[in-house]
């Protein structure tokens, strides 16, 4: 799925375009600890987090990530932006809380149907 | 082969990843993609951050070719107490600044061992902690090829089959006037290399590869002593240590701390054991060739690392540079050295490193004095030590030891080379009188060192299996026999093999093309 019609399920606003914005988006991953979202990023993967530190970025290029989506209205630390910039990791940030963006993904990529991504 | 260090501070959120982005630019250039990236780049990111959350500071030094990526990562930190409970998911001592962050899940270590083929952690409290992670480029066999501590220069061959009957091991073929080995055989004792007079064995030249923040870090320089005797009568132990120091080298140790040690503790160790006798791991190629040919004598060979290895050990925190004595010691010098960190020289490297400063410093060598340099036949407590040197003793007696005809001795001491490392061919200098003039020097105080149990038991290797498929193997074998049988037995050697046996086994595996009799 585009990564476009998933900023619009969660009504995300982009604070960092990344290389395209019509990336194709497979998976979402959600999580707060770094090393959970280490293991599971990869191309074509969603990040959702409440973190905003740097480091999201350096793990999105190492995996060759594409996207970062922060939950809650987090405000990213300028350095994040940066850093994501540099390695043209596109970062979104939606108001909604990490349960409601998840749900509105989930539907968005798989439907009513259950499916662990 | 590529060898890398990366600096890592403690501490410094910021700038952390960076060393893992840095080796990812690196990787790219020579092609790792997809899965395999992907594992390298969870096992360095994790333990670069160990280092940016627990230590002070510490670098990631890493090694890779085409077939392997070796990563040893090394701080200066707190070390961890309690290794079980490191690796325990879920366990952390993270502190609140970087939990906030998203860090101390407790997944570092073990997201890092899941990644790798092979891991390993080691720490010391209070000083740091290393960990080392290999990660398989391409699919290949656990089984580790020896015979990389041999280089062959076959070119200087002149076919004079000298090294085919030397070899224990039945390792070498000379076919077309160029020496071969056969890895999965070799020993690596330094038979060839002792009775070439062509110099076409030698222990390999090492490239030194690294980069500039990792070689001032370099300054402990582990010798056997051997070498410091090995430049004639004028030049004196003591100005050929003069001279290393000089090369800028503060600190130098001998490979006999940890040898001596080695000689105590399997001593006390033998005392205790039921089964006599115990066979002291001295030398490494002793250690090879009971694996290869007498694997029934592993379970008496005394559980610690052999001298070189435990002189390693030593460093695990650190830079050093080894010299590497004998084609064994390389082996074991490079097995150990995953990561590049480690400095490995032949003696001949370093010899003309020195030798424009000794040439200035000649002076008069003191007379040497009537000692005994005979090593002791008994241990403590009248204990049984039988100390033998040169291949074809120690074979005669682990066939001996085999057939349970030294019972009466509780400790062996055995070594490839004439009265130890003073007898290796890499030295050019006769092994009594080094060992005569080392022991004249006055320079006899060794410090005191740990022997290091080993961590894995030693373990018979397969040799050269026939075919991986194990009926197919049975046919072969039966051609060999059956071929053996219709050769001379003469093992002549003309053929280029060392044995009718290992002729008929070369036919039958199709190892050189047009192989045959040149006798019958």
């Amino acid at each position: 799925m585009k990564l476009e019609e998933l900023i619009q399920a969660i009504d995300a606003q982009v604070l960092q375009p990344g290389s395209e914005r019509g990336t194709e988006i497979a998976r979402v991953f959600a999580g707060d600890k770094i090393s959970a979202l280490l293991e599971r990023a990869g191309p074509g993967t969603m990040l959702v987090t409440s973190l905003a530190n740097t480091q999201l970025a350096c793990v999105a290029e190492l995996m060759d990530c594409p996207v970062l989506c922060l939950v809650d209205g987090t405000e990213p630390e300028p350095k994040l932006l940066e850093a994501a910039a540099r390695c043209e990791t596109a970062v979104v940030v939606c108001v909604l809380d990490m349960f409601e963006t998840c749900g509105r993904l989930h539907r968005r990529l798989y439907g009513d149907n259950f499916r662990r991504s | 082969m590529i060898t890398s260090c990366f600096s890592i501070t403690g501490g410094k959120f910021d700038e952390a990843g960076s060393a893992s982005r840095r080796l990812k630019e690196q990787l790219k250039q020579i092609g790792v993609d997809g899965q395999i990236m992907r594992r390298i780049m969870i096992a360095a990111y994790e333990a670069e951050m160990n280092v940016v959350i627990h230590a002070v500071k510490g670098n990631l030094w890493v090694r890779f070719d085409d077939r392997r990526f070796n990563m040893e990562v090394v701080d200066q930190g707190p070390g961890i107490t309690d290794l079980n409970l490191a690796m325990k998911p879920g366990f952390s001592t993270a502190s609140a600044e970087a939990k906030q962050l998203g860090f101390g899940a407790g997944m570092g270590l073990p997201n890092i061992k899941k990644a790798s083929d092979q891991f390993e952690v080691d720490s010391q409290v209070g000083k740091g902690t290393r960990v080392r992670s290999t990660i398989y480029l391409e699919t290949q066999s656990v089984e580790q090829p020896t015979g990389q501590g041999l280089f062959v220069q076959a070119e200087l061959c002149v076919g004079c089959l000298d090294c085919l009957k030397a070899c224990p091991a039945r390792a070498l073929r000379v076919w077309n006037q160029r020496p071969l080995i056969l890895s999965a055989l070799c020993i690596e004792c330094t038979a060839c290399i002792e009775v070439c007079r062509r110099g076409v064995f030698e222990i390999p030249d090492t490239e030194i590869n690294q980069s500039e923040e990792s070689v001032s870090e370099v300054h402990t320089l582990v010798i056997p002593r051997a070498f410091l005797t090995q430049f004639g009568s004028k030049i004196p132990p003591r100005v050929v240590l003069a001279a290393l120091r000089n090369l800028g080298f503060k600190d130098i140790r001998f490979t006999e701390e940890w040898e001596r040690e080695l000689r105590r503790v399997v001593r006390r160790y033998a005392a205790e054991q039921k089964q006599h006798p115990v066979i002291s791991p001295i030398c490494p190629a002793v250690i090879s060739l009971i694996e290869s040919e007498f694997p029934s004598l592993i379970p008496q060979v005394a559980p610690f690392m052999t001298p070189i290895q435990a002189a390693v050990e030593a460093w695990i925190l650190c830079s050093a540079t080894f010299v590497a004595a004998c084609p064994s010691q390389y082996t074991l010098l490079e097995r150990a050295d995953l990561s590049g960190r480690l400095r490995i020289v032949n003696p001949a490297q370093l010899s003309a490193r020195i030798l424009p400063l000794l040439k200035a410093r000649t002076e008069t060598a003191p007379t040497v004095q009537k000692q005994s340099v005979q090593p002791s036949r008994s241990g403590k407590n009248g204990q049984a030590v039988l100390e033998a040197w040169g291949v074809n003793n120690v074979v005669e007696i682990l066939e001996k030891t085999e057939k349970g005809l030294a019972g009466d001795f509780q400790v062996l001491e055995l070594g490839c080379c004439e009265t130890g490392c003073y007898g290796t061919p890499v030295f050019e200098e006769n092994p009594y009188l080094a060992q005569k003039r080392w022991s004249a020097s006055g320079l006899e105080r060794l410090r005191p060192v740990k022997a290091v149990p080993i961590k894995s038991p030693y373990k018979a290797r397969t040799g050269m299996r026939l075919d991986a498929d194990m009926s197919k193997a049975i046919e072969k074998l039966a051609r060999i026999e059956e071929l053996t049988a219709g050769l001379p037995g003469r093992d002549c050697g003309a053929c280029g093999a060392p044995s009718c046996a290992s002729l008929a086994e070369d036919i039958v595996l199709e190892r050189y093309p047009g192989l045959e009799c040149l006798v019958s």
